[in-house]
């Protein structure tokens, strides 16, 4: 009897065992699958509205439309049946160009890539195309939160409400030569001068420290101890980041009113002022090229920048036709990555896939940008060799493939999955451009020697004029929005 | 004349060296353009960044830019010779037309960029050649029609009035006797306009998208947020700046006839 | 319409002044047909793209269009009122005005210094020509990119000779410095109209009568004295033609400008057009920055007709 009861117990638990099991596998089996065909969902789905239509999507001109034009578009267009066209524009003209279109009603292009920065401002014009309704009509909703937290929460919406696809990776990455921290006899002389260790600054005050002390110590080497890109367009993202990481606010919440020209921000000028005297002759003119030029060289021994440094300091794929441009990398395998002091990355431009309110094919624009933004074909698309689109999905950052490139691979992963729960949103406003253009111009004039306080002080009567102009009511709520996402502001740190 | 021979040869060498840096720049590597202190002759001459340029399509935007030019030449010196043909013989519209007509070249393109813009795009003529070389056409033909006239006008009116008296038609008078004796004058004027559309850069910039886009527009694709390409920019300039240079070593000539028309007859 | 067009305004003015002065020729019987089709084609084109245009400017002046939203209700003087008020586009005019007012005589003495030089025959004279006219035929972008690859600080040339002059490297950041800022944006202008000029002059004096200048030398006068007496009358009425021609072009400055410092540092070098592009095309205040551009075309107009007149006064 007792074995009897037990017998039926067993041929019970059993049987609930395997229901458990087979559910479990289906509801694995159905997620991966659900997971995995996101791509092909797109792609099944464009097969039938496709035949002999083509495509225009806006892009980066230069190595980044490299992209769809050799990889992306012919696969999508042999997977569907869709031509894809890539208009090519600079950076400096993109905004302008989806702007004239839009406002002519053209219908001229059906994708865009947008930088995230501008999106309230398009949105606000109705420029673009909100992709709620699409993202669930296609189920894409899961596969998107899979998209590395700070830009999945930061870079995809406005008002509550899907404009883009977070489509890069683009942070401020801290580089700094690991060989030339290692020496032993710097990092006696350093810890005598300082009483703490020779390590990647975790502030500013230590990298000031750790950079005039290096310049010194390496001048017979010809050796700096660090070196940015100073020019005006990148140093304004520089000085938006660390004046977050001091703890600076752009905006009293409630009038609106600029803060930028308080204690914290002109510390930060002067600091930024200051720092350029250890750093190499022309430092205010560097662009991405001349400091990555320096850094490649080996001349500098720490700096700031996108990932895509980190790929070219290593040597990856240097023989790469597209990527003759970079110069040669001196210092394969002595590069160290972390994040910069303050701990807080700036997120500097990125860019979001977007379908173009006035595209007469937006069912058609929009699959193909769940395509390109799917976890099967991003993964691919961020190992491109003459890709400038850096890791942006969670899987990315542990895909195994990535991590046997070179080396040090997998510390540059774990770095930029580190940065990318911390990073912060690049102010967007309404009118960003004119907010930031105040910015640029204030750099312009600190590097031509003029005083950070009465720099600031000019930035903040501009920004309230432009406040004005907009509305002051307006600019406040768009300003909530942009300040209640996490890529804000830094939590008070501990 | 020995020095002064002496100063001609150093005062074109100043003014030659910026075109031979861009030219040497060209056919640098992109390693040896970046390397510091920057040598002044390439170690050796590659045609690497000009085969990129033909390998990518970018070369294609050259011939458009020659499509353009010419034909918005070809019709510019069409319509606004026979404008000033009647201009110069007739006085067609009295000081009030040639007023309006010099009033055109006070306005500044950027002006009026946008504006143009939308009327193509309402005509559908953005990115396309007919739409370019119209513009072109438009904002060259003030000057054209104002050189011709003056070239016109220094033809002695006797040779027409004898061909009508013969029994000729007044277009066979425009074609076969006007023409051929402003021969010198067309010349000089085509050139220059040829060259105005050449090297236009904003209409370029705002009206065409991929299909038409001139090598002007293509030059500034290479100055990327990320990327730097000073040797894909120094080939695509000198690219789009070798047929002009061709063109002005032949007609020479014409051409500096051209630009001190006036001030030679004045 | 635009000098932007392409880089050689050439004799237009000229022409235009010659075809004032020279008495009309007597027209046969009016042929208005004949005229009328020798007209039209070229009318025609010009009102589409000149008065369109124009029209539009006006009306959209008067409205309240902006990058955030499209208000094309009447507005009244409401941008010209901002325009009054408007500080950066005073500093823009005024560094228009300093661009002008310094380009335009350093070019005019270096030009007529020039075609002093090349006016006695020296060996090989037309290809030196022919070689010198070189930077005006190249497009206004491509001389912008060269020289701001000539004053790169690391990798330009002038930096390295001024190293060697110095004796030690020089690394001058000729387009960050405010005091340097001017002269490098001038060097690259001067040096691609300069040969223009020249080349004006050139003919001209070679039309200055030969008899005079050898009575002259004859007589014993010097040469500053037979220069002020002979030849600069001669040589006036082209001088101010050419004067006129780069005045009105270097008030547009656009290119030039946009590929060495877009207007930096700051605002310090915006000119009026690199102005109008920025409020246009990158913030898209397109009713605010019609009532500029017709601000600049009455101006223009104005000054130029001024100019004319003057000339023709003085004839």
């Amino acid at each position: 009897m007792f074995q009897a009861q037990t017998g039926l117990r067993t041929a019970k638990a059993l049987r609930l065992a395997l229901l458990l099991a087979i559910t479990i596998t289906t509801a694995l089996w159905t997620g991966a699958a659900a997971a995995q065909s996101a791509a092909q969902r797109a792609v099944d789905a464009a097969k039938k509205g496709c035949a002999g239509k083509t495509i225009t999507i806006v892009w980066e001109a230069g190595l980044q439309s490299l992209d769809p034009l050799n990889f992306s578009g012919p696969k999508w267009e042999q997977l569907t049946g869709c031509k894809v066209k890539v208009v090519e524009v600079p950076t400096a003209e993109m905004f302008t160009k989806i702007m004239q279109e839009y406002r002519a009603g053209t219908g001229a292009y059906d994708a865009l890539n947008v930088v995230p920065a501008w999106m309230p401002d398009l949105v606000q014009a109705g420029a673009l195309e909100a992709l709620d309704p699409y993202v669930d009509k296609n189920g894409f909703r899961d596969e998107l939160q899979k998209i590395a937290p700070t830009y999945r929460d930061n870079q995809m919406k406005v008002n509550g409400k899907i404009y883009g696809f977070p489509d890069d990776g683009d942070v401020f990455l801290f580089y700094y030569r690991k060989d030339i921290f290692a020496r032993p006899d710097l990092q006696q002389a350093f810890k005598a001068k300082y009483k703490y260790d020779l390590a990647p600054p975790k502030t500013w005050k230590q990298f000031d420290e750790i950079g005039s002390f290096l310049t010194d110590a390496l001048k017979g080497e010809g050796i700096y101890g660090a070196s940015f890109f100073r020019e005006p367009t990148y140093a304004q993202l520089m000085f938006q980041e660390r004046f977050r990481n001091e703890g600076g606010k752009f905006f009293d919440p409630q009038s609106m009113k600029a803060t930028v020209n308080g204690p914290v921000g002109v510390r930060v000028l002067t600091e930024m002022r200051n720092e350029n005297r250890f750093m190499p002759p022309g430092v205010e003119k560097f662009g991405f090229v001349e400091n990555l030029t320096v850094f490649l060289d080996g001349k500098s021994a720490m700096t700031i920048s996108w990932p895509p440094y980190g790929r070219f300091a290593a040597g990856y794929l240097a023989d790469e036709k597209a990527l003759a441009w970079v110069p040669k990398s001196k210092i394969a395998g002595k590069v160290g990555y972390a994040l910069p002091p303050g701990g807080h990355p700036e997120l500097a431009l990125g860019f979001a896939l977007s379908v173009a309110s006035t595209s007469k094919q937006k069912d058609l624009a929009y699959l193909f940008i769940q395509w390109l933004n799917s976890d099967e074909v991003s993964t691919q698309r961020v190992q491109l060799p003459y890709a400038l689109r850096d890791p942006f999905r969670d899987s990315h950052y542990t895909n195994k493939d990535y991590m046997a490139k070179w080396p040090d691979a997998k510390d540059y992963l774990a770095a930029l999955g580190d940065a990318a729960k911390t990073g912060l949103l690049d102010l967007s406003l309404i009118q960003t451009d004119k907010y930031e253009e105040s910015l640029r111009q204030a750099m312009s004039k600190l590097w031509a020697g003029g005083d950070p306080k009465g720099i600031l002080d000019d930035v903040a009567k501009q920004w309230d004029e432009i406040t004005q102009r907009v509305g002051v009511d307006k600019q406040k709520t768009v300003y909530k929005g942009w300040a209640a996402k996490s890529g804000a502001y830094p939590a008070p740190s501990k | 004349m020995v020095w002064r021979t002496l100063a001609a040869v150093a005062l074109t060498t100043c003014f030659l060296f910026p075109i031979y840096w861009l030219f040497m720049i060209s056919f640098k590597t992109p390693e040896e353009i970046f390397a510091f202190p920057p040598r002044w002759w390439p170690s050796h001459i590659q045609f690497d960044n000009y085969a990129v340029l033909f390998k990518d399509g970018d070369a294609v935007t050259v011939w458009n830019s020659l499509v353009v030019a010419s034909a918005s030449t070809v019709l510019a010196m069409l319509l606004g010779t026979l404008c000033a043909y009647s201009l110069a013989r007739f006085r067609t519209g009295g000081v009030h037309l040639s007023n309006w007509i010099i009033s055109q070249r006070m306005v500044p393109p950027i002006a009026v960029v946008f504006p143009i813009f939308l009327m193509y795009v309402f005509l559908g003529w953005v990115d396309t050649y007919l739409g370019l070389i119209l513009v072109y056409t438009a904002f060259n033909l003030p000057y054209v029609i104002w050189m011709m006239r003056g070239y016109i006008l220094d033809i002695p009116v006797s040779l027409e009035e004898a061909a009508l008296v013969d029994g000729w038609t007044r277009w066979q008078v425009l074609w076969k006797v006007v023409m051929p004796m402003a021969r010198a004058g067309l010349f000089a004027t085509a050139i220059l306009t040829f060259i105005f559309a050449w090297n236009e850069f904003l209409f370029a910039l705002v009206l065409t998208r991929t299909e038409v886009a001139t090598y002007t527009v293509q030059v500034t694709h290479y100055f990327g947020g990320q990327s730097g390409f000073w040797a894909k920019i120094s080939a695509m300039s000198v690219l789009g700046t070798l047929p002009i240079f061709v063109v002005v070593a032949f007609m020479q000539r014409y051409l500096v006839r051209g630009i001190s028309l006036g001030a030679v007859k004045g | 319409m635009g000098r932007q067009v392409g880089g050689l305004p050439g004799a237009f003015e000229v022409g235009v002044l010659r075809a004032r002065s020279v008495p009309s020729q007597r027209a046969r019987p009016r042929e208005r047909g004949f005229q009328l089709a020798l007209v039209a084609p070229s009318i025609f084109v010009l009102l589409l793209f000149g008065v369109l245009p124009l029209v539009y400017l006006i009306v959209v002046s008067v409205q309240n269009i902006t990058m955030i939203d499209v208000d094309q209700s009447f507005h009244g003087l409401l941008n010209y009122r901002l325009l009054a008020a408007d500080r950066r586009l005073w500093e823009a005019l005024l560094h228009t005005g300093i661009f002008t007012a310094i380009a335009l005589p350093v070019e005019l003495v270096l030009g007529l210094a020039m075609a002093q030089l090349f006016i006695e025959h020296i060996p090989g004279r037309g290809v030196f020509v022919a070689l010198l006219v070189l930077p005006v035929v190249v497009s206004p972008i491509v001389a912008g990119t060269t020289w701001s690859l000539m004053f790169d600080n690391r990798f330009g040339p002038i930096n390295q000779i001024l190293g060697w002059i110095a004796g030690e490297p020089a690394a001058i950041l000729w387009t960050i410095r405010p005091d340097l800022v001017y002269v490098a944006i001038l060097m690259a202008e001067i040096w691609q109209w300069t040969p223009f000029m020249f080349l004006l002059l050139l003919a001209a004096l070679s039309g200055v009568d030969k008899s005079q200048l050898e009575a002259a030398s004859i007589d014993g006068a010097g040469y500053w004295r037979t220069f002020r007496k002979i030849v600069l009358p001669a040589i006036r009425p082209v001088m101010v033609v050419a004067i006129l021609i780069r005045a009105l072009d270097l008030v547009r400055l656009f290119d030039i400008v946009w590929a060495l410092t877009k207007g930096g540092p700051g605002t310090m070098t915006e000119t009026l057009s690199v102005f109008t592009y920025v409020k246009g095309f990158q913030q898209f205040e397109t009713s605010y920055t019609a009532a500029v551009a017709l601000l600049v075309i009455v101006l223009l107009s104005v000054a130029v007709f001024a100019a004319l007149k003057r000339v023709e006064l003085a004839r």
